[in-house]
């Protein structure tokens, strides 16, 4: 009897110990009024390659992973910042500035991300998925970096351009000047 | 007068104590991957798939987070007179359990990609048609997802079901503010900032093609 009272004890003790994290509670959200014109989507892909080699002497094995990912990139212009005084009309033209183009939405969705190969030896642990995140979250910071050395921007001002003039012109003006604004640094 | 057995008793658990620290130290600082040191990934170049040229104008943006939880129990209640399931009582049952909380947002707009739209002008009046506003982009990322709980093993499958679900919820979320309506105040707000006439503008949103 008296060794079962410890054994509970004990066991009473070691359940106190254990963290049990208690959900977050989420209740924030924003609604926005914005005003952006995406002309031109970019689908790129990369490998996200990490070779975890044991470096150290107690460690034994190795870890090495490849994740195929897939970004859907929109790039355009914020209708939104064109101001009173950039659109002015003079019998059958249209004069207007459009701010310069920018990246308008990045989606790396998990439907698109795939772990391709996965391989641990020795005593080494397997990639958790928080590790795995991590390692998603370094390749994000690399496409949209990366992105912005590709012709997105250019492709997104010429089409921006191209579809003010056409639905300008359907209105019925016979020329559409198109001017492209400063950068807003704000 | 504690009995001789008492005593060896407690020596007994305090030993296992002991060898089961000293293990578990050996495990956590020789073997484990913790997953604290920083891993960087290799130097790949991104490739190009494919290019449309679209145009879609959106008009309201609604962000948001929410929580995604997956809990598996174990089937019976653990035993305190089974030293095997002990652990099962140290994580109050719990098999394993994954826990998402995701960041994401909703854009709202119109898609006028191909000429989706239509305009008529008049002497004194403008007309246009356009399609009915829609959600064009549900954005989620990875640096806006966060692994807040992994406990057991989970595959990739699990995790995007549960991103699926998550990315599922916030459009739900955004229907309950009635956001079609607010992108259609909003874009007909735009189009008349865009046109600067002093014809009357007449903006509908029943354009098909």
């Amino acid at each position: 009897m008296k060794n079962t009272i410890l054994i509970i004890f004990a066991l009473l003790a070691i359940a106190s110990c254990s963290e049990d994290k208690d959900l977050p509670e989420v209740e924030v959200y924003e609604i926005r009024n914005i005003g952006e014109l995406s002309t031109t989507e970019y689908t790129v892909g990369k490998i996200i390659k990490l070779d975890d080699k044991a470096d150290e002497w107690y460690k034994y094995g190795d870890r090495k992973i490849l994740i195929n990912c897939k970004a859907k990139v929109k790039a355009g212009v914020d209708l939104s910042k064109i101001k009173e005084g950039d659109i002015t009309v003079s019998g059958k033209t249209l004069t207007i500035t459009i701010p310069p183009a920018e990246i308008t939405s990045f989606t790396m969705d998990s439907k698109h991300i795939q772990t391709e190969m996965e391989s641990v030896s020795g005593f080494r642990d397997g990639f958790t998925h928080a590790e795995k995140n991590k390692f998603l979250k370094q390749g994000e910071a690399a496409i949209r970096e990366e992105i912005l050395h590709t012709d997105i921007i250019k492709d997104a001002q010429m089409n921006a351009e191209a579809f003010l003039n056409d639905f300008y012109k359907q209105m019925g003006f016979e020329k559409v000047i198109i001017k492209q604004g400063e950068q807003d640094d704000k | 007068m504690i009995s001789k057995d008492l005593i060896r008793l407690i020596k007994n658990i305090i030993a296992v104590g002991v060898i089961a620290l000293v293990g578990f130290l050996v495990y956590y600082f020789f073997f484990s991957d913790s997953g604290e040191e920083e891993l960087r990934i290799d130097d790949t170049p991104i490739h190009i798939e494919s290019i449309r040229t679209i145009a879609e104008i959106s008009t309201v943006s609604y962000q948001d987070e929410v929580v995604m939880d997956t809990v598996e129990y174990y089937k019976s209640e653990p035993s305190i007179y089974h030293p095997t399931e002990w652990l099962q009582l140290y994580d109050r049952n719990v098999k394993r359990r994954l826990t998402l909380i995701v960041k994401g947002e909703v854009k709202y707009g119109l898609d006028l990609t191909n000429s989706n739209f239509d305009i008529k002008s008049t002497n004194d009046s403008i007309w246009i048609k356009l399609p009915s506003p829609k959600i064009l982009d549900v954005i989620v990322s990875p640096s806006k997802t966060e692994i807040f709980q992994e406990q057991g093993r989970w595959t990739d499958r699990d995790r995007k079901r549960l991103e699926a679900k998550a990315k599922n919820t916030l459009q739900l979320n955004a229907k309950i503010f009635k956001l079609e309506e607010k992108a259609r105040v909003n874009s007909e707000r735009l189009f008349k900032k865009l046109i600067q006439s002093e014809k009357i503008i007449i903006i509908s949103f029943d354009y098909e093609k």
